[in-house]
């Protein structure tokens, strides 16, 4: 019994703080993605950070070259994604090279 | 925690994919991916979860909450689809707009929601239709879900009916769209809006405040989301802004684009040939998950040990939790909670048994609802591109020391 007393008042004053900022502005963190570095890495830093991190990226595991190509597309076709054609083709290679499984289709 | 050193060989940075890759083109499904850690930051109101994205948030629940009926607040998942998210809601200004084609036009402060209308409750189940994603082979578009995507809480609010009736529908009126606060960071990108036949509503459908006994947690939709039950989350719009009706369906791109399955029996296709016609994800197909034990835990040979986890299905109710510890050769009836929190919420479940042979020990569940529907295979389960309402029987492999 003492023991679960214990953990109850742990727990309590573990959730205090956390609630309390919901009065206030939440403060979301940022979260530093172990993103890949490389050849075209600006080009992405530049084009595929405006509306999500890059923690979108690493999500989909690796895949083929026209996974990538088609996720690009997704982007510019739905979501409206200002990207240049040849920003495009240095967007997918980065994403093969460093996201890729090796295979094209 | 005893599964990371099951997976050791495995790459767990944050969210890699370890599965998904050797893309047989026929389109094909397995167990979904069990394999990520949570992450080492918290998020407000959040105990660290498994973290996909922080703009937007994006959070699973880890597979060892899944043994309790109520999913706690500080762990449940977390979805947003746009960047921008307001972080600040002023509680006395806040207002839910009724608008269209109503007799009166309303704003419902947050004090007049929970003063001038009849309270309410429903504990239900809030499940991602894209939870589980990364069961299927070759990847589905969308976020690549394990299975915690999903929660279960008892929601405190307000009819949605009732909140019509008061406004008064006007002749014609036919279709709600419900929109957040939530707005994408490109003025081109379509913003995320769901839209409700009125025939749907029913009294179930409610507007809520309070989860679990508390003010929702900012990251669940605070201060009012939407709650459907028995039906996917792309439907319970959180930090809900304004409720429009109309007399026709708009045709939005989140309801007809994304969050939709081929329109045909078997709700599937394959990846080279797309099924042309399809229709928006609507009520949730019966499912379990096995909370404990986990993948790669060490149970002792010939002492007691427990399965348990939660089974839950779109409103019919939950029949029966069936275990096998052969490979589906024969099944055994789990235990079942009273059920006490209706047919929208898990049941639990649980089975004991004393493993009998040392080594690898794969144990299965499988759902079967009071229509008679039951949990397939990984294996049986059609693969589509959206990779939505996978419910797969959960397979959790095990060692007997
Ligand atoms: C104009 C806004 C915008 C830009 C710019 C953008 N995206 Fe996206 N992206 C989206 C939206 C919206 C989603 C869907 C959000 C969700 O469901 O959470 C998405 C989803 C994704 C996903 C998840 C998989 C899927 O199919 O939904 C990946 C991967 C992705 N984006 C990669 C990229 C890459 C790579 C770039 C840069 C070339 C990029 N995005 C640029 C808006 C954008």
């Amino acid at each position: 019994m003492k023991v679960m007393k214990k953990v109850l008042l742990t727990a309590l004053i573990a959730a205090t703080p956390m609630m309390a900022q919901v009065k206030e502005k939440i403060e979301v963190p940022y979260i530093a993605f172990p993103i890949k570095m490389g050849k075209g890495f600006d080009v992405v830093q530049a084009n595929c950070l405006m509306c999500h991190s890059f923690g979108y990226i690493i999500n989909q595991g690796r895949q083929s070259k026209k996974f990538w190509e088609g996720k690009v597309n997704k982007m510019i076709v739905h979501f409206k994604a200002p990207i240049t054609d040849k920003d495009k083709k240095v967007i997918v290679n980065y994403l093969f090279k460093h996201y890729g499984n090796g295979k094209e289709q | 925690m005893k599964r990371r050193e099951f997976f050791k060989t495995a790459a767990v940075t944050a969210g890699a994919a370890a599965l998904g890759t050797t893309a047989a083109e026929a389109g094909v499904t397995h167990q979904p991916i069990d394999n990520r850690k949570v992450g080492n930051v918290a998020f407000p109101e959040k105990r660290p979860l498994i973290t996909y994205s922080d703009r937007p948030p994006l959070l699973e629940t880890p597979r060892e909450v899944f043994t309790c009926a109520l999913t706690p607040n500080d762990q449940f998942f977390v979805r947003w689809h746009m960047p921008d998210i307001p972080t600040y809601i002023d509680t006395d200004k806040f207002t839910i707009n009724i608008k269209g084609l109503v007799k009166k036009e309303l704003k419902i402060s947050l004090k007049e929601l929970k003063e001038d209308y009849e309270q309410v409750e429903v504990a239900a189940v809030l499940q991602c239709g894209g939870n589980s994603r990364s069961a299927f082979t070759p990847t589905p578009g969308g976020i690549q879900w394990g299975s915690g995507a999903m929660g279960c809480a008892q929601w405190k609010g307000v009819r949605l009916r009732d909140i019509l009736d008061r406004a008064g529908l006007k002749k014609g009126a036919e279709w709600l769209a419900v929109q957040g606060r939530e707005k994408a960071a490109y003025y081109e990108t379509p913003n995320f809006i769901r839209e409700l036949h009125l025939d749907e509503l029913d009294d179930h459908v409610i507007i809520a405040y309070q989860m679990n006994g508390e003010d929702l947690p900012y990251l669940n939709g605070f201060p009012v989301r939407l709650i459907v039950p028995g039906v996917y989350s792309d439907s319970w719009i959180k930090m809900i802004s304004e409720i429009t009706v109309t007399d026709k369906y708009q045709k939005l791109f989140f309801m007809d684009h994304a969050y939709v399955v081929p329109d045909n029996e078997c709700e599937c296709e394959t990846p080279e040939k797309l099924f042309p016609k399809t229709k928006p994800i609507w009520r949730m197909n019966v499912k379990s998950i096995i909370g404990y034990p986990e993948n790669g835990a060490k149970l002792t040979l010939k002492s007691q040990a427990v399965v348990r986890g939660v089974a839950f299905d779109g409103g019919a109710g939950i029949r029966e939790v069936q275990i096998s510890l052969d490979g589906g050769k024969t099944w055994d009836k789990a235990i079942l909670d009273s059920g006490k929190l209706g047919r929208y919420a898990y049941r639990t479940f649980r089975y004991g048994f004393k493993p009998k042979k040392l080594g690898k020990l794969q144990i299965m569940a499988k759902a079967i609802n009071k229509l008679g529907e039951e949990q397939p295979l990984a294996k049986d389960i059609k693969w589509n591109h959206g990779g939505y309402k996978y419910n797969g029987i959960d397979v959790v492999t095990v060692e007997v020391v």
